[in-house]
C-alpha cells in the first residue's frame, strides 16, 4: 500500500511537564511531522525523548503548549474521533467484561443494539478472543488482555490506531505472535484500519512494521532522523535485506545515544547518567568475557537482556570514567577498564574516586564541598535544575550521591538533607594529575 | 439466554420484608419529622418502644451519610479537576476535620429553629447536619485521594472511547474510588454516631430540646437513673451497630472487591453471608429487570420532551462552558469567586470580633487556663490509648488468625458512641474516689483509643513477611524484634492514629467534664466544660471564644507538630521504599 493523502500532522509542536517538585520540563521541542493515510508510522528513541507525548498528542489527549496538530487539515480539538488507542498497560476497566471493554467506544459513536453486539462479536474475532466475552480482565494472561486492548480499538473500526509500546509489558513469545496479527490486520481491509502509529523501544519491532521510522533525541524531544523502509510485507525477520534494515536503525540510534564526543570544552558540564555502580561493572563484567573485549551495543543489549536506551546509558557512564570507548556502535573495553575490573574492591573505589573527580559535574561539586564543608541538597538539587533543565533533577541527584557514596568521595545525610565531602586524598590527587 | 423460573424461595421474603420495613420506617420518620414543636418530647422508657427509638436515630444517621456521600463525591471531584479549588478545598477540609463541630451545635439549632418554627423540622435538620459533619471529610478526602491516583491510561481509553464527563465519573472514577469509599462510609457511620446523646437531647439556655432516638432515651434514662432502662438502651444500639454491620457493611465491603484497581489480592477475600444470600436470590434479578422496563417506558413518555430539550439544552449547557472557555471570562469568573469567597470570610470573622470582643480580660484568663488544662488531658488521653493500644495492636497485628477474629468483634466496638457510656463510667469513678477532674482523661481515652489501636494493627499485618521470617532467622530476641521491627514499621501509623485519637479527645472533652447524670451535675475545670456550660446557659460570647481558641488549638497542634512528625516519620520509616 502506498501513502496517500496527509492525515495527521504537527506541526512545530513544544510540550511541557510541570514535575512534582515544580521543575518545569521540555519534553517535546518544535516537532513537525506527518502521516499519511496507509502509512505505519514507528516513534523510536531513548526513554524521555517524548514519542509518548507526541502520541497523546496526535489523540487529542492533550493540547500542545505551543504549535499545532492537525488531521486533514483541521485543527484537532478534543479527542480525535478518527483515531483508537492502545496501550502499555492495557488500561482495561477491571469491573467490566471483556465484551464491555470492547464496547467502551460504541456507543459514543452512536452504534447501539444489535449493531453494537455485531461490532463486538467482529472485534473479539478479529482478535482471536472467542469464548472470553463474559471473562474479566483479572482471569485474562498478560497477552489476553492486550488481545482485549486491540479489540476495544478495531471495535469502532478507526482510521487511525495509535499505539504506545502495546507490547511492551509482554513477554517475547506473546510479542512475536501478536505483532505479526498487527500487520494482518492492518493489511486486513475488513478492519477499516488503514493508518498506524506505534511508539516502541524495539528496533526490531519497527523494522517489522513500520514503512517509515522516525527517530527521536531527548533532552528536549526532537525528531533526529526519519528513515524509510520499503521492505515488502510480509517481512521475514531472518532475511538480510531485514538485517540490513535493522543495521541502518542500529547506525542512526547509535548516533542519537552515544554521539561522538566533541574534544572542545573540556570543561563544559556533562550530566552523568543515571545509571547504577553495579550496571556499569556489569557491563565491564561482560565485555571481558567477549574477544578482545568489544561488541556492538545493540548485541550487548539483548545479550544482557536490557533494552537498547538503558544500555547505551550505561556505556555513556563507563565511557565517562574512561573504562570503554566507542567507536561507531561498538563499545570497547580500554586498558583502564581491564585495570580497574582485575583491582580488589578498595583499590577499585580509589581508581572509581580518581576517575569521578574528573568528571566536570562531580568536579563542580567537589569544588562546592571544599570551599563550604557540606551543602544543602535545595542547593545542589537548584543548580542541577539550572544547568540541566532537561533531566529530572533528583533522580540525577540520587546518581550522584550513589556513585560518590560508593567511590568514598561524599557522604549525604538524609536526615539533615545535606551533602559532605568524604575522601580528601584522593580528590587532591586527582586534581594533581 | 436460558431462562429457568424459580420458585420465590426464602430469600426473596426475606428480601420483601425487608423493603417493607424501610418502607414503614421511611413513613414513620416523616410523620414524626411534621410532628408539632412540643417542648420536650415525651420519651417512653418501656421497651416496646425501642425499636421504633433506635428507628429514628438509624433514619437520621442513614440520612446523614447519604448526604455525606454526595457531599463527598462533589467536593473530591472539584478539589481533583482544579488546581484553584484543590488549593482552596483541602486546606478547608483539613480545618473542618479537626475542629469541635459540636460548638457550632447550638447556632445550628437556633437558625434552623427560627426557619421552622412550629415544626419540628428544624430540630431534625440540625441533627442530620451535625451527624453530617461527623461523616463526610474523610469520605471527600477518600475520593478526592482516589481520582488523583487513578492511571493516566484509563483515563485515556476512557477519553478515546469518546466517553462524556459525567460516563467517565460514573463508570470509571466512582468505581476506581468505590473501596475507599465503602471502607471510610464505615468509619463515618461510626463516627456519626458519637454525639447521639447530645444531638438528639440538649440543654440550650434554660431550655430542653429533644428528638425520639436511642440517645434521646439514654439521657432520658440517665436523668431518671432508670439503669434497666440504661442497660437497654446500650443494648439497643449494639444491636443496631451489628445488623448495620452485617446487614450493610459486610455485604458492600465484599461486593466492591470487584472495583479492585490493583489485581494483586492482598490476604483472603472477606466474605458475608448476607451477600451471598442475596446472590442466590432470584428477585433482585427480577427487580431489575422490571427495573429496566420502568426506565424504557418512562423514556418513551417523555419522548416528546425530549426535543425542545435538545434544542434549549446545549444551550443552557454549553453556554456557561463556551463562555468559560475564554481567557479574559476565567479569569474574571475566577476573581468573582474568590471576591465572593474573601467577603463571606471576611464578613463570618467580623460577625465573630463582635460577639468575641464582648469578652473581658478575665474571661479570656479564664479560657486559657481551661485550655491549657483540658490540652494536659488531652495529652494524657493520647498517651494512656498508646500505652495499651501500641502493645496490644502489635501482637493483632502479628498474628493473621488473631487479627481476622478480632477486627470485626474491635470494629462494633469501635462504632459504639463513647459519651453514652461516660456517665455510667463516672458513677464508677465516684464509687472508688476518682473525681471528673482525673477521670475525664478515661471517658477521653474511651474516645480516641481505637484510632490508634486500628492503626497499628494495619500497620503492623501489612509488614512484609520477609521481613518478619529475617529477624526470626537472624534469632532476634522478642524485645530486639519489637524494637528493630515492629514499633518502627508501626510507627507512621501510629502517628496518624495519634492525629485522630487527640482529635476524638479534644471533641470529648466538650461532653467528658460536663456530665450530666442521675440528676446531678458535675463538672470540672477544663476548655471542654466551658463551651458545655456556655452552651447550657446560652452564653454566647463565651461560647464563641471556646469553640475559636478550641479550633485554633487543634489546627496549630495539627499544622506543626503532628504534621511535621508525620513527614519525618514516613520519611525514616516508611517501609515502601
Amino acid at each position: 500500500m502506498t501513502p496517500g493523502s496527509l492525515l495527521l500532522e504537527a506541526q512545530h509542536v513544544t510540550q511541557r511537564f510541570r514535575l512534582p517538585n515544580g521543575q518545569v520540563l521540555e519534553a517535546l521541542r518544535d516537532v513537525s511531522l506527518a502521516v499519511h493515510e496507509h502509512e505505519v508510522v514507528a516513534l523510536v528513541g531513548p526513554s524521555g525523548c517524548g514519542k509518548s507525548t507526541l502520541l497523546r498528542l496526535f489523540a487529542g489527549l492533550a493540547r500542545p503548549a505551543e504549535g499545532t496538530v492537525l488531521y486533514r487539515g483541521q485543527r484537532l480539538d478534543g479527542v480525535l474521533g478518527a483515531a483508537a488507542m492502545v496501550f502499555q498497560s492495557f488500561a482495561l476497566l477491571p469491573w467490566l467484561t471483556v465484551a464491555e471493554n470492547v464496547a467502551m467506544g460504541l456507543e459514543a459513536r452512536g452504534v447501539d443494539g444489535a449493531a453494537r453486539r455485531d461490532a463486538v462479536a467482529r472485534a473479539v474475532n478479529l482478535v482471536g478472543l472467542d469464548g472470553f466475552e463474559q471473562a474479566y480482565p483479572k482471569e485474562l494472561s498478560g497477552g489476553m488482555k492486550q488481545r482485549v486492548g486491540f479489540a476495544r480499538a478495531l471495535a469502532v473500526a478507526p482510521e487511525i490506531l495509535l499505539m504506545d509500546e502495546p507490547f511492551g509489558a509482554l513477554d517475547p513469545l506473546t510479542t512475536e505472535n501478536l505483532r505479526s496479527q498487527v500487520v494482518d490486520l492492518w493489511r486486513d481491509p475488513a478492519t477499516g484500519v488503514n493508518t498506524l502509529v506505534i511508539v516502541t523501544h524495539s528496533v526490531e519491532e519497527a523494522v517489522f512494521l513500520a514503512g517509515r521510522i522516525v527517530v527521536f533525541g531527548s533532552n528536549p524531544g526532537h525528531v533526529r532522523e526519519e528513515l524509510e523502509n520499503s521492505l515488502p510485507y510480509p517481512r521475514q525477520e531472518r532475511s538480510p535485506e531485514f538485517e540490513a534494515m535493522v543495521d541502518r536503525l542500529h547506525a542512526i540510534l547509535t548516533a542519537t545515544l552515544l554521539p561522538e564526543t566533541a574534544p572542545a570544552a573540556p570543561q563544559r558540564l556533562v550530566p552523568f547518567p543515571r545509571v547504577h555502580v553495579s550496571e556499569v561493572t556489569g557491563l565491564l563484567d561482560h565485555l571481558l568475557t567477549r574477544p578482545d573485549g568489544k561488541g556492538p551495543v545493540f548485541e550487548l543489549a539483548e545479550d544482557l537482556g536490557v533494552d537498547y536506551d538503558r544500555m547505551s546509558a550505561v556505556v555513556r557512564g563507563a565511557e565517562q570514567l574512561g573504562w570503554v570507548n566507542t567507536p561507531g556502535e561498538i563499545v570497547q573495553l580500554t586498558q583502564a577498564g581491564r585495570d580497574v575490573m582485575a583491582m580488589d574492591d578498595d583499590a577499585r573505589k580509589d581508581a572509581t574516586r580518581t576517575r569521578l573527580a574528573k568528571q566536570p559535574l562531580f568536579g563542580r561539586l567537589l569544588a562546592m564541598l571544599k570551599e563550604e564543608g557540606t551543602v544543602e541538597d535545595e542547593e545542589v538539587l537548584a543548580d542541577l535544575t539550572i544547568y540541566f533543565p532537561f533531566i529530572p533533577a533528583q533522580s540525577l541527584f540520587d546518581t550522584i550521591i550513589e556513585w560518590g557514596r560508593y567511590a568514598e568521595l561524599l557522604d549525604h545525610d538524609a536526615d539533615a538533607a545535606r551533602l559532605a565531602l568524604l575522601g580528601w586524598e584522593g580528590a587532591a590527587e586527582a586534581r594533581v594529575e | 439466554m436460558k431462562r429457568s423460573f424459580r420458585r420465590i424461595g426464602l430469600a426473596d421474603v426475606a428480601i420483601l420484608c425487608l423493603l417493607g420495613g424501610v418502607i414503614a420506617g421511611v413513613v414513620a420518620f416523616a410523620r414524626e419529622f411534621r410532628a408539632p414543636l412540643a417542648e420536650a418530647v415525651r420519651i417512653d422508657l418501656r421497651f416496646g418502644a425501642l425499636p421504633r427509638y433506635a428507628l429514628f436515630s438509624l433514619s437520621r444517621g442513614v440520612t446523614a451519610l447519604v448526604i455525606s456521600y454526595l457531599f463527598a463525591l462533589g467536593f473530591g471531584w472539584a478539589a481533583a479537576k482544579s488546581r484553584a479549588a484543590e488549593r482552596l478545598l483541602l486546606p478547608l477540609l483539613d480545618i473542618l476535620q479537626s475542629i469541635p463541630v459540636l460548638g457550632f451545635l447550638p447556632g445550628l439549632v437556633l437558625g434552623l429553629m427560627s426557619l421552622f418554627p412550629t415544626r419540628n423540622v428544624g430540630l431534625e435538620l440540625a441533627a442530620i447536619l451535625m451527624i453530617f459533619t461527623a461523616q463526610a471529610w474523610n469520605l471527600a478526602l477518600s475520593f478526592y485521594s482516589s481520582l488523583k491516583s487513578l492511571p493516566v491510561p484509563l483515563r485515556d481509553a476512557c477519553q478515546v472511547a469518546g466517553w462524556r464527563a459525567s460516563r467517565t465519573f460514573w463508570e470509571l472514577e466512582v468505581p476506581a474510588a468505590a473501596q475507599g469509599l465503602v471502607w471510610n462510609g464505615m468509619l463515618s457511620m461510626a463516627g456519626g454516631w458519637f454525639f447521639l446523646m447530645v444531638n438528639e437531647a440538649f440543654r440550650l439556655g434554660g431550655r430542653d430540646y429533644r428528638l425520639p432516638g436511642i440517645g434521646s432515651y439514654m439521657s432520658v434514662a440517665l436523668d431518671q437513673g432508670n439503669v434497666p432502662a440504661m442497660a437497654l438502651a446500650i443494648f439497643a444500639m449494639v444491636a443496631m451497630i451489628v445488623c448495620l454491620d452485617q446487614l450493610l457493611w459486610r455485604p458492600l465491603v465484599v461486593w466492591v472487591e470487584k472495583f479492585r484497581l490493583d489485581e494483586s489480592g492482598g490476604g483472603p477475600a472477606p466474605s458475608s453471608w448476607v451477600l451471598e444470600f442475596l446472590r442466590r436470590a432470584r428477585l433482585p434479578r427480577r427487580a431489575a429487570m422490571l427495573q429496566l422496563r420502568a426506565y424504557r417506558s418512562a423514556r418513551q413518555a417523555a419522548r416528546p420532551l425530549e426535543r425542545p430539550f435538545r434544542a434549549v439544552g446545549p444551550v443552557i449547557l454549553r453556554a456557561p462552558r463556551r463562555a468559560f472557555e475564554h481567557p479574559i471570562a476565567r479569569k474574571v469568573g475566577a476573581g468573582l469567586l474568590a471576591a465572593a469567597i474573601a467577603a463571606l470570610g471576611a464578613l463570618g470573622a467580623w460577625r465573630l470580633w463582635l460577639l468575641v470582643g464582648r469578652l473581658g480580660w478575665a474571661e479570656w484568663g479564664e479560657l486559657l487556663a481551661a485550655a491549657a488544662l483540658t490540652f494536659s488531658r488531652v495529652m494524657g488521653a493520647v498517651f494512656l490509648s498508646t500505652a495499651w493500644a501500641l502493645p496490644a495492636g502489635v501482637v493483632i497485628g502479628r498474628s493473621p488468625r488473631l487479627a481476622r477474629a478480632l477486627q470485626p468483634v474491635i470494629q462494633v466496638v469501635a462504632s459504639f458512641p463513647a459519651p453514652m457510656l461516660f456517665p455510667l463510667v463516672i458513677l464508677l469513678f465516684e464509687r472508688i474516689g476518682i473525681g471528673l477532674g482525673i477521670g475525664a482523661v478515661a471517658l477521653m481515652v474511651l474516645a480516641g483509643q481505637w484510632y490508634i489501636l486500628f492503626n497499628v494493627i494495619s500497620a503492623v499485618a501489612a509488614i512484609p513477611q520477609q521481613l518478619k521470617d529475617a529477624t526470626a532467622a537472624f534469632r532476634l530476641r522478642r524485645l530486639a524484634r519489637w524494637r528493630v521491627l515492629y514499633l518502627p514499621a508501626a510507627f507512621p501509623a501510629l502517628v496518624t492514629g495519634w492525629v485522630t485519637a487527640a482529635g476524638g479527645a479534644w471533641n470529648g472533652s466538650i461532653v467528658a467534664e460536663y456530665i450530666d447524670a442521675g440528676g446531678a451535675l458535675r463538672t470540672t475545670r477544663g476548655l471542654g466544660s466551658l463551651i458545655s456550660d456556655a452552651t447550657a446557659h446560652a452564653n454566647f460570647p463565651l461560647l464563641a471564644g471556646g469553640i475559636a481558641l478550641m479550633s485554633l488549638i487543634v489546627v496549630g497542634w495539627n499544622r506543626v507538630v503532628w504534621h511535621s512528625m508525620m513527614e519525618w516519620a514516613r520519611s525514616r520509616f516508611g517501609l515502601v521504599q
